[in-house]
């Protein structure tokens, strides 16, 4: 064919969508993965206050004429609904409810979910997407059945062209090639992902997720501006909202190398403590003061205990546990590849701090065994190397548009003649992308 | 067959349902409230986006993205020699037909002092130099929604020649009785063929008293055809219902006596071709009417897809719903037990170490 359109890429988490075209290094869209619908279950008219109809012309009235009237009279809750940004401030409003279709990485409302991504294809990425391959990715250890389910969508609601189903700690991997320490394009490594709602540490051998021995930690992005603001109403600050807590987290955050010594840092130096300005909707702007939190929030990581009480192991341990209860013949490759992936792993000197902890770890562990095993000499030790790079913010986006532009791609996906033959059960299986035999 | 001023021919029409089973009247009703509900824009978002954030006065920064559009248009956005200077280019599958009928010369009119030297592998390209904007915030968000209607210009080229054509063979008629006319006049202008996606074409043909505009459209799937069906039979009700300003539309699956000529023997109804006939009465035909027509009546084979998708995922909720309602009623009849497993199942999935 003369004329190859290129791939869409998606990637739909928890918090947000990252949508855009295979071979680009960046998403074209980044927006809430939210839906926004008429709230209540009354099935009658949309009442008034609020226009149902699009403030557009239809194609047969040139404007709201009959027809937009009745539509109000036949309730348009279906139809009446937002995307994304959209979705957020159509909810700030009266008349709609937003809804978060994704719940810890797996897709928990199908009919919002179908809803959200006919809007993102058609009204966003303005695609047929019958012309279109797709690259969608899952979180590792999604069962079988919502698989099914999104090829049930993409096949026979879309009829799209071609499908693939990546998991996105294997897009991470691919994501980090990139990076001038990542010197074979390895799909070996231990990928951390924290996003809004979970954070994973999963174990991958030559592409394939080590599924026994990920371990999830239920700390991640939301819960760190949760933390942040729980801080600024603590101290009375004149704005606390979710937002202002998000905004602060975002762009004061740091890891530090240890927290009491920290705190010292700040009683000697003011100039640690910053202001942040917050415009309120009227153009009132008030002063929020920024402190402690801009160290604690992210060593949450580090010590859970600060912020939870059922959950109290820090994030390196898990780590080398994780890689410590995988198969002895791939851990020295998952230590020496330990990349970093989602919007809450961006904190300055997160990798920095993770990698002296692991290596600590490791290395205490060592010398235990040496000691109950009576040998002195110090044996070589364990590369422990942690990959911070340039597009770890949407790793898994990027990995994707990586590997869907290669030209094999095609020939990875499932065809919808493929889905008719032998139905849904059919993306329980996917061919290694970019694996060994790949580009 | 020929046919004078004031006495419209009546096509045969294939435009009443099947009665087919699978589709309630619910569905029906549903389509006619999503007639209005999945309008899409004319400009591309994507464009406007980034243009209207280069254009706020932010820092340069560099760009490269190359971005998909309806019908296998391409743009390329990128600023290959300083950040401050856009290349904006497009690929259009059908260039070449729409050149045919002006496509040069409207892009001409509306991005002259920016067109450029075209990108290799592109169909045209605009250079957009940021350091030359126009001041005000206005015009440069008129200048923005500019660039992103570029497929949309770029297409609108062979319905404005269609325009053109009805005036001056309205003007000639209207010198004749219609008895009189001589052929050309009477028959209208040739069909002009666009064929903008790889198995689909739009034709458009003026007239001196109508410009006919023909999608010819493929449906992958029975369930498609059937969805698209009840789609135009809302159409054909709703200017029953008497909106005046409704073009007329129709929808058969052979040929339309207009494409005769230029189809022949080759498409003689095959089951997935479709197509969907629109007649643009004088009182679309008004200038001043024009632009919206025009930027309306090319979205509508997506706008159509999109629908017949849409109502599909309606269709796929209500089967989820009545899915849900019945195992329901089965966990009622079975309490305890089901009540347990139903909980774990939706848990919390992911394992929390302990
Ligand atoms: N610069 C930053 N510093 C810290 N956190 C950030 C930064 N940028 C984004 N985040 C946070 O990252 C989170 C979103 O990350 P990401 O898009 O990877 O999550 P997700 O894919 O939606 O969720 P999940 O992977 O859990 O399903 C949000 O909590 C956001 O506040
Ligand atoms: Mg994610």
């Amino acid at each position: 064919m003369a004329h190859q359109t290129p791939a869409v890429v998606m990637d739909n988490g928890t918090g947000f969508s990252k949508l855009g075209f295979a071979g680009n290094d960046s998403p074209s869209f980044v927006f809430p993965t939210a839906i926004a619908t008429k709230g209540g279950a009354g099935g009658g008219g949309t009442g008034s206050g609020r226009p149902a109809v699009a403030n557009k012309p239809s194609f047969l009235t040139g404007g709201a004429g009959p027809t937009g009237h009745l539509a109000s009279k036949r309730g348009t809750e279906d139809l009446d609904f937002f995307i994304g940004d959209e979705a957020v401030s159509a909810a700030a409003g009266p008349g709609y409810g937003l809804h978060y279709p994704i719940r810890h990485g797996q897709i928990e409302n199908w009919d919002h979910m179908e809803r959200f991504w006919s809007n993102s294809i058609f009204k966003y990425l303005r695609v047929e997407p019958e012309d279109h391959h797709f690259l969608l990715t899952e979180p590792p250890l999604n069962p079988p059945e919502n698989r099914e389910n999104t090829a049930e969508i993409f096949f026979e609601s879309f009829n799209c062209n071609g499908l693939y189903i990546a998991v996105q700690a294997v897009l991470a991997l691919a994501a980090s090639w990139i990076s001038s320490k990542s010197s074979d394009r390895s799909l070996t490594g231990t990928v951390i992902d924290s996003g809004d709602g979970v954070t994973h540490v999963i174990p991958v051998a030559e592409g394939y997720v080590i599924g026994s021995s990920i371990k999830s930690i239920p700390i991640a992005g939301r819960d760190i501006t949760y933390f942040v603001q729980s801080l600024l109403r603590d101290r009375g600050e004149p704005d606390s909202s979710l937002k202002t807590a998000q905004d602060i987290k975002e762009s004061f955050c740091y890891v530090c190398p240890d927290a009491v010594k920290e705190f010292g840092k700040y009683d000697q130096d003011s100039t640690r403590f910053a202001n942040h300005v917050v415009t309120r909707p009227g153009g009132r702007q008030v002063t929020v003061n920024v402190g402690y939190e801009r160290f604690l929030a992210p060593e949450i990581f580090f010590s859970p205990e600060i912020y939870s009480s059922d959950f109290l192991t820090p994030l390196p341990e898990v780590v080398d546990t994780v890689i410590q209860t995988s198969p002895i013949d791939v851990r020295r490759g998952l230590y020496k590849n330990i990349v970093l992936s989602g919007g809450s792993t961006l904190y300055r000197d997160f990798g920095r701090r993770l990698q002296r902890d692991i290596k600590k770890a490791v290395d205490k562990r060592q010398e235990e065994s040496r000691k109950r095993a009576g040998v002195t000499s110090s044996g070589p030790g364990v590369d422990v190397q942690v990959i911070s790079h340039r597009k770890q913010k949407h790793g898994p986006w990027f990995g994707g548009s990586l590997l869907s532009q290669t030209p094999e791609f095609r020939s990875y996906c499932h065809t919808k003649a493929e889905y008719q033959e032998y139905g849904p059960s059919i993306v329980r299986r996917f061919a290694l992308l970019g694996g060994p035999g790949g580009a | 067959m020929p046919h004078g001023p004031g006495q419209a021919r009546q096509p045969q029409t294939d435009n009443t349902l099947d009665g087919s089973p699978i589709l309630p009247s619910i569905i029906q009703s549903w389509h006619l409230r999503a007639v209005i509900m999945l309008l899409l824009d004319y400009q591309n978002v994507l464009i406007q986006n980034i243009l209207a954030e280069r254009f706020s006065g932010v820092p340069p920064a560099s760009v490269d993205q190359t971005v998909s559009d309806f019908d296998g248009v391409l743009f390329h956005i990128s600023t290959p020699e300083t950040k401050t200077k856009i290349l904006l280019s497009i690929q259009i599958r059908c260039f070449r037909d729409l050149v045919k009928y002006g496509a040069v010369e409207v892009l001409q009119r509306e991005y002259g002092e920016y067109a450029t030297d075209t990108e290799p592998g592109y169909d045209f390209s605009v250079l957009i130099d940021l350091e030359q904007l126009p001041e005000d915030r206005d015009d440069r968000e008129a200048l923005v929604l500019k660039f992103a209607l570029l497929k949309r210009n770029a297409m609108a080229a062979p319905f404005e020649a269609a325009y053109t054509e009805h005036y001056k063979l309205k003007e000639e008629a209207s010198q004749y009785t219609s008895e009189e006319a001589p052929k050309g006049v009477l028959e209208g202008g040739e069909v002009m063929s666009i064929h903008y996606r790889e198995e689909e074409a739009i034709y458009v043909k003026a007239s001196h008293d109508r410009v006919t505009v023909i999608f010819s459209t493929v449906f992958r799937e029975e369930t498609d055809r059937v969805f698209g069906k009840v789609f135009i039979q809302e159409f054909v009700d709703a200017r029953r219902r008497a909106i005046q300003n409704a073009p007329q539309v129709l929808f058969r699956n052979d040929p339309p006596l207009e494409l005769m000529d230029i189809l022949g023997e080759k498409h003689t109804g095959s089951g997935d071709v479709g197509y969907v006939t629109f007649v643009l009465f004088p009182r679309h035909l008004t200038p001043q009417r024009m632009p919206d027509v025009i930027s309306h009546i090319q979205t509508f084979r997506d706008y159509f897809h999109y629908h017949i998708k849409a109502s599909k995922a309606y269709i796929h909720s209500r089967m989820r719903k009545r899915t849900a309602d019945f195992l329901q009623v089965l966990r009622r009849a079975r309490p305890d037990t089901e009540e347990k497993e139903r909980k774990t199942a939706s848990g919390r999935s992911f394992r929390v170490q302990n």
